[in-house]
C-alpha cells in the first residue's frame, strides 16, 4: 500500500509539474497533462503500473465533475438573450465545421461512430482557452468579444446535445440502425425527462438546498452527481451525461453561485486527473498512426473556424480586424475534444481515436493561442488579399 | 446610474460585465468587472479599440478602493457634501449637518435616532476631522460635522431628515 501512495504522489507531483510549466509558458495547461501521463503510462519504461487504476478512477471522477460544472454554468436564457447576430453565427460556425468534421473520418474510411465521435473533436472549440485569451490578451472591452463569447455558448448548447446523442450511439455497441435510433432517442427522452422535471420541482430544490453549512451542502450536491452519473451508466447513458444534467437542473437553482464556488476547487484538482489519466491511457507507439490524421485535422480546423469566425464577425458589423480576432481565437481545442475522445475509449471504440484526439489537441491548445496572439500580424498579411483598411500604429499602452 | 450620457450593458459568460460609458465630456470608457474580481478600465480614444486605449487593471481591493477615492469618501469634493454608498439594500452616507440644522447641539440619545428612524449613526467626523467611531447617545451632534449613517434607504433618508427638521 505504501507503494501506491508513493506512486499517487509521484504522479500529482508530475502533474503538478506539468501544471507549472504550463503556468510558466503561458499556454492552456490540458496538453501538458496529457503529455505528462503519456510519458509515463503503463506502455512506457517509467510505467506508472500500481497506481493506474487509482489514478483513471480519480479521473473518471474528473470528467462528472468537468460535465457537472459545464451544465451548471450553461443556461439556455443566457443564449437567446445573446441576440440574433451571435445565433446566425452560431449557425454559420456549425454549417461550415461540422461538414468539414466529418469529411476527413469519412475520407480515412473510419466507421460511422468513429467518425461521429471524431467530428466531435474537431468541431467544438475550447471555452476555457478562447475565455482565458481574450482576458490575458487585455481584448476585454473589444467589441468582436462578446461575438467570439456568444460562439462559445452557443458551442457548449451543441456540447449538450451532441453528447446525449452521441454517449447513446457509442456506448450501444456494434447494433443495428434501428437498436441505435431507439438508444439515441432513449438518451434524448431521459435528458428531456430530466430536465422537465428538474424544472418543475425547482422550487422544492431551491429550499432543499438551503443548506447553510458548506460542508454538507458538498455533501449533498456530490451524493446527487454520482447517484444520478451511476443511474444513467446503468441505462446505457454516458455516466457523464448524467453529470451534465445534474449541473443543468442545479444551474437553474438560486443557489447555482454558490454551488459553482464550492465545486470550482474539487474540478480543478480532479480534471487535471482526468487528462492527465487520458494521457496514461494512451500507448505512445500508436501516435505514429495519428500523425497524419492529426495533422490534416488541425488544417481543416484551422481553414474552417478562420473563415466561419471571418463570416460571423462580418455578418454581425464587425470591422475585418476585429473579424480576424474571432476566427483565430475560436481555433483553440482542449477538454472538450479529450471528453468526446475518452468517451469513444470508454465504448470501446478504435484507439487511434485517443491518439488522434490527444496530437490534435495538444498542437491546437498551443497553435490556436500562439496565432491569436499573433492576429495583427496575420491581419496584416490577409489585408492585401482581401482588400481589407490598413491598420492605425499600434499605441503604446499604459499599464 | 441614470446620469451617464449612454450606458451599455453586456454579459460576458465565462468572464463578467462589460459597461460602456460615454460620459457628458465625450469621453468612451469601458468597464470590464471580471468574476474573479478583478476590473479593467478601457480609454477608448479611437475607432479601433485593438490597437489603441490604455487599460488600467485593478484587484478587487484596488477597485474598491479606487471607487472610493472616485466616490469621494477618501476626500469629498467641495461641491458635494453628502456622499452615499449602497450595498443591495444596505446604504451607508455620509452626510454633512448643515448650519442652522434642527438637531444641532442635541445628543443622539435625545433626538431618539435609531426608535424614531431605524438608521444608526455609525461615525460621527467632526469639524476638527476629529473622528468618533461608534457614537454613544450622549454624542453631540454639532454644526459641520460629518455623520456616516448606516440603514436602509427610507431609514436613512428619515435620519436625515430628522437631523434637519428636528422632532415634529
Amino acid at each position: 500500500m505504501a507503494n501506491l501512495v508513493l506512486e499517487l504522489g509521484l504522479a500529482l507531483s508530475l502533474v503538478a509539474l506539468a501544471g507549472l510549466l504550463a503556468a510558466r509558458s503561458r499556454f492552456s495547461a490540458v496538453p501538458f497533462f496529457i503529455l505528462a501521463g503519456l510519458a509515463v503510462g503503463p506502455h512506457t519504461p517509467l510505467g506508472f503500473v500500481e497506481s493506474a487504476p487509482v489514478i483513471n478512477f480519480l479521473g473518471r471522477l474528473g470528467l462528472l465533475v468537468l460535465l457537472f460544472y459545464l451544465g451548471l454554468e450553461f443556461s439556455v436564457g443566457r443564449l437567446l438573450r445573446a441576440g440574433r447576430s451571435i445565433l446566425l453565427g452560431g449557425v454559420i460556425y456549425m454549417a461550415i465545421n461540422l461538414p468539414l468534421g466529418l469529411l476527413l473520418p469519412w475520407l480515412l474510411g473510419w466507421p460511422l461512430r468513429e467518425i461521429l465521435v471524431a467530428a466531435g473533436i474537431t468541431t467544438i472549440s475550447s471555452t476555457a482557452i478562447a475565455a482565458r485569451l481574450v482576458v490575458e490578451l487585455k481584448r476585454t472591452a473589444n467589441p468582436e468579444t462578446e461575438m467570439i463569447l456568444g460562439l462559445m455558448l452557443f458551442q457548449d448548447a451543441f456540447v449538450v446535445v451532441y453528447l446525449a446523442v452521441i454517449s447513446g450511439l457509442v456506448l450501444t455497441g456494434n447494433a443495428s440502425p434501428g437498436q441505435v435510433a431507439k438508444a439515441t432517442l432513449g438518451a434524448l427522452a431521459f435528458m428531456a425527462g430530466f430536465l422537465f422535471l428538474g424544472r418543475r420541482l425547482k422550487p422544492l430544490l431551491d429550499r432543499w438546498l438551503d443548506i447553510p453549512s458548506d460542508e454538507l451542502l458538498l455533501l449533498v450536491i456530490f451524493a446527487a452527481l454520482t447517484l444520478v452519473a451511476g443511474l444513467a451508466e446503468s441505462l446505457h447513458l454516458a455516466e457523464a451525461v448524467g453529470a451534465l444534467l445534474v449541473g443543468l437542473v442545479l444551474g437553474e437553482t438560486e443557489h447555482f453561485q454558490r454551488i459553482q464556488h464550492l465545486v470550482v476547487p474539487f474540478r480543478d484538482f480532479f480534471s487535471a486527473l482526468f487528462f492527465f489519466s487520458f494521457g496514461l491511457g494512451i500507448d505512445p507507439l500508436t501516435l505514429k498512426g495519428a500523425v497524419w490524421p492529426a495533422l490534416a485535422a488541425v488544417a481543416l480546423t484551422l481553414v474552417g473556424n478562420f473563415t466561419s469566425g471571418l463570416l460571423a464577425g462580418r455578418t454581425a458589423g464587425l470591422s475585418p480586424r476585429a473579424s480576424t480576432n474571432v476566427g483565430l481565437t475560436i481555433t483553440a481545442r482542449g477538454e472538450f475534444s479529450i471528453i468526446l475522445a475518452n468517451l469513444a475509449r470508454a465504448g470501446g471504440l478504435l484507439p487511434v481515436l485517443q491518439s488522434f484526439a490527444a496530437l490534435y489537441v495538444v498542437i491546437l491548445a498551443v497553435l490556436g493561442p500562439l496565432l491569436t496572439k499573433e492576429s495583427r500580424w496575420i491581419y496584416a498579411r490577409l489585408r492585401p488579399v482581401f482588400r481589407w483598411p490598413a491598420l492605425p500604429p499600434r499605441k503604446q499602452k499604459i499599464s | 446610474m441614470g446620469h451617464l450620457t449612454v450606458y451599455r450593458e453586456v454579459e460576458l459568460p465565462g468572464i463578467g460585465r462589460k459597461f460602456q460609458i460615454e460620459t457628458r465630456a465625450g469621453d468612451r470608457l469601458i468597464i470590464v468587472v471580471h468574476d474573479d474580481g478583478r476590473r479593467e478600465i478601457y480609454y477608448v480614444d479611437c475607432e479601433n479599440l485593438e490597437e489603441c486605449g490604455p487599460v488600467v487593471t485593478l484587484d478587487d481591493g484596488e477597485a474598491r478602493h479606487v471607487a472610493a477615492i472616485l466616490g469621494g469618501m477618501v476626500y469629498t469634493p467641495k461641491a458635494l457634501e453628502s456622499v452615499e454608498m449602497a450595498f443591495d439594500e444596505m446604504v451607508f452616507e455620509w452626510f454633512k449637518v448643515e448650519p442652522g440644522a434642527a438637531a444641532a447641539g442635541q445628543t443622539i440619545g435625545g433626538l431618539r435616532v435609531r426608535e424614531k428612524t431605524g438608521a444608526t449613526i455609525i461615525a460621527v467626523v467632526e469639524r476638527d476631522r476629529r473622528k468618533i467611531i461608534n457614537p454613544g447617545p450622549d454624542q453631540v451632534i454639532r454644526e459641520g460635522a460629518t455623520l456616516v449613517v448606516m440603514g436602509d434607504r427610507k431609514q436613512v433618508r428619515a435620519c436625515k431628515d430628522l437631523i434637519l427638521r428636528g422632532n415634529r
